[in-house]
């Protein structure tokens, strides 16, 4: 019987944690260079394309996409809002989940069962609804500490699945396989949040903070700690570093991301219900967050764009549009382990390099 | 000044006594040195203190307080900082960074817990690896490797510092350089145990040695002494000089 290992794509190009050996040099040619030009990426850099792309996301309901294109629109928002806690797991700490989504639905359920349950709405909803998701996101990383990369990978995958049947089979309180309707944002400070456009600016406005946190965190000493827990169990160990409480850290954080991207989800649907939160989902927010790329600012952004826009754009239909997101995710393994947001940054860099050598030639230098 | 006193440290993996006994005491201001055959049990030595794995008996105590089955992230926040055989660094990491993590690491220990440097570059420079900040570390030369191994464990203000071959793959040269580096961390405050096979090495650096064969104790004293003992030249020099 043949047997094929499922090559993950971690940060790396390598298999998580067991193919992590002290300096190993031969999996790692490839990313020699992009690591390097990662690294000496400016922040500043970083923040003007961010920034660019929030501005045209901003722009959008000025233009009048039309209903259909707004509703993507913000559903891509508050996804990309759970990719960036994913994106601080998998790209600063090096811990692929495929079980986001589970979280996700932790942060939607909270607010839908207060909602249903207790009568409350979304403003008080929001910090419990992080919360929880957060305290979630720790509890699933708790395997992590003692099961190797993709090993943890597929505990997620299967806490995935339990939380799905725990949801069909809740009965009353959770809905079942029905699932829980949600109230309305309603007015608040005189804007009606009904209104399409105004959600899709509170998710917007929501998105900001959370990249203005992935940033701060990915340049903090916390973030250090993170990527040299990453890079180097036994070491950081050596120094000093309490691996254990770091990576169950982080997991909270990108917890609290899902939680908040859940209610956004749950107050836009009006009505959730398990199967939103299951294995499939799951495996899309990692197919973004790889395909974007987790560690430049704007990468988990650039995933959701790509996933949720790419089969409206070229106008496929449910089944093509898996077929392209698989050769998407193929290309990106093979070609472009940092995602597309590392590819365009080596296309910049190119472009660059030429129009300075451009410069020289002309003597014309800089 | 004693400062780590290792008493009884036994440890067996299964049926194999890696450690059988052994009473030692390493001082907190000078260079001791931790020589003896292969498997003769001093990276396990270095293990067990470090609370890599826990012994199977015995006791060890830091600056008078029982560290004995302590994890390895609490011991290193004591101010006992290993390095490794095989050579370590963050490799996706730049130079700097690999520093920076470091002594963030040593600060959060507080103030008076060793000697503070002024910043990530000034310890570049002491190795010397100055101006390779913005180098991949996974990228480096081997020597280069060692160099910031020692700058990462400098970074995390060691109070003593235990040096798992740190001359091994070394040309004499480099190995030269870091017997140059190494004889001034005392006056640093910072007290070093190394293990090595180089002699000259641990003759140059070291003001005591420690022998081990077979996971116990066969000789500790003045290197001088040390080297010219039957026992030792037995089972590890090769016979009579």
């Amino acid at each position: 019987m043949e047997y094929r290992e499922l090559k993950m794509s971690t940060p790396n190009g390598e298999l998580g944690k067991s193919a992590q050996s002290a300096n190993s040099k031969t999996t790692k040619e490839p990313n020699h260079g992009l690591k390097g030009r990662l690294a000496a990426h400016g922040r500043l850099e970083q923040i003007i394309v961010a920034g660019v792309i929030v501005v045209a996301m901003a722009a959008l309901p000025s233009l009048h996409i039309g209903y259909r294109f707004l509703s993507i629109a913000i559903t891509t928002g508050y996804t990309a809002i759970a990719l960036y806690g994913l994106g601080l797991q998998f790209g600063q700490a090096g811990i692929m989940s495929v079980g986001h989504a589970a979280i996700i639905g932790v942060g939607a359920y909270t607010a839908a069962m207060l909602y249903v349950h207790f009568g409350v709405g979304f403003w008080v909803a929001l910090p419990a609804s992080i919360i929880i998701a957060a305290i979630a996101g720790g509890l699933v990383g708790l395997p992590s500490l003692r099961v190797a990369g993709q090993h943890y990978i597929i505990i997620t995958f299967c806490f995935c699945a339990l939380l799905v049947v725990c949801l069909t089979n809740g009965g009353s309180l959770t809905g079942a396989a029905t699932g829980l309707d949600v109230g309305s944002v309603g007015r608040v400070f005189g804007i009606n949040f009904d209104k399409l456009d105004n959600y899709y600016y509170l998710v917007l406005v929501a998105l900001v903070l959370s990249l203005a946190i992935f940033y701060a965190i990915a340049n903090s000493s916390y973030g250090r700690t993170l990527r040299a827990i990453r890079e180097n169990e036994q070491l950081a160990q050596a120094i000093g570093i309490n691996i254990d409480l770091q990576k169950i850290s982080v997991f909270m954080v990108s917890g609290a991301f899902a939680g908040a991207a859940g209610i956004l989800q749950a107050y836009y649907l009006r009505h959730i219900s398990p199967t939103l939160y299951g294995a499939f989902p799951s495996l899309y927010l990692a197919l973004m967050v790889m395909l974007g790329g987790a560690r430049l600012m704007y990468g988990p952004l650039i995933g959701a764009i790509i996933v949720s826009f790419l089969p409206e754009v070229m106008n496929l239909n449910p089944v093509d549009s898996r077929i392209a997101y698989g050769v998407a995710l193929l290309i990106v393994i093979l070609l472009l382990p940092g995602g597309v947001s590392a590819g365009l940054l080596d296309i910049y860099r190119w472009l660059t390099a030429r129009s300075r050598a451009l410069f020289v030639k002309t003597g014309l230098a800089p | 000044m004693a400062a780590l006193e290792i008493t009884g440290l036994r440890k067996a993996f299964g049926g194999v006594v890696a450690l059988g006994g052994v009473d030692l005491t390493i001082p907190g201001d000078k260079i001791t040195g931790v020589i003896g055959p292969n498997g003769s049990g001093k990276t396990t030595l270095f293990n067990v203190i470090t609370g890599v794995f826990p012994p199977t008996s015995g006791r060890v105590e830091w600056l008078g307080e029982d560290i004995t089955g302590m994890r390895s992230h609490q011991i290193a926040r004591k101010g006992l900082i290993r390095t490794f055989q095989q050579a370590m660094s963050f490799p996706g990491l730049t130079v700097l960074e690999n520093v920076r993590v470091a002594m963030e690491c040593g600060e959060r220990r507080g103030a008076g817990a060793g000697p503070r440097w002024p910043s990530a570059e000034a310890i570049l420079d002491f190795v010397g690896l100055a101006g390779r900040g913005q180098e991949e570390a996974g990228s480096m030369p081997f020597g280069n490797l060692r160099r910031l191994g020692v700058a990462v464990a400098l970074a995390a203000n060691p109070v003593l510092l235990l040096l798992d071959e740190p001359a091994a793959g070394l040309s004499d040269n480099e190995a030269n350089t870091l017997t140059e580096l190494i004889i001034k961390l005392p006056q640093m405050g910072i007290g070093v145990c190394l293990i090595d096979h180089h002699m000259t090495f641990m003759t140059a650096l070291c003001t005591r040695l420690v022998v081990l064969d077979f996971g116990t104790k066969i000789a500790d004293g003045a290197p001088a002494g040390v080297l010219k003992d039957p026992k030792v030249t037995e089972v590890y020099l090769g016979g009579e000089l």
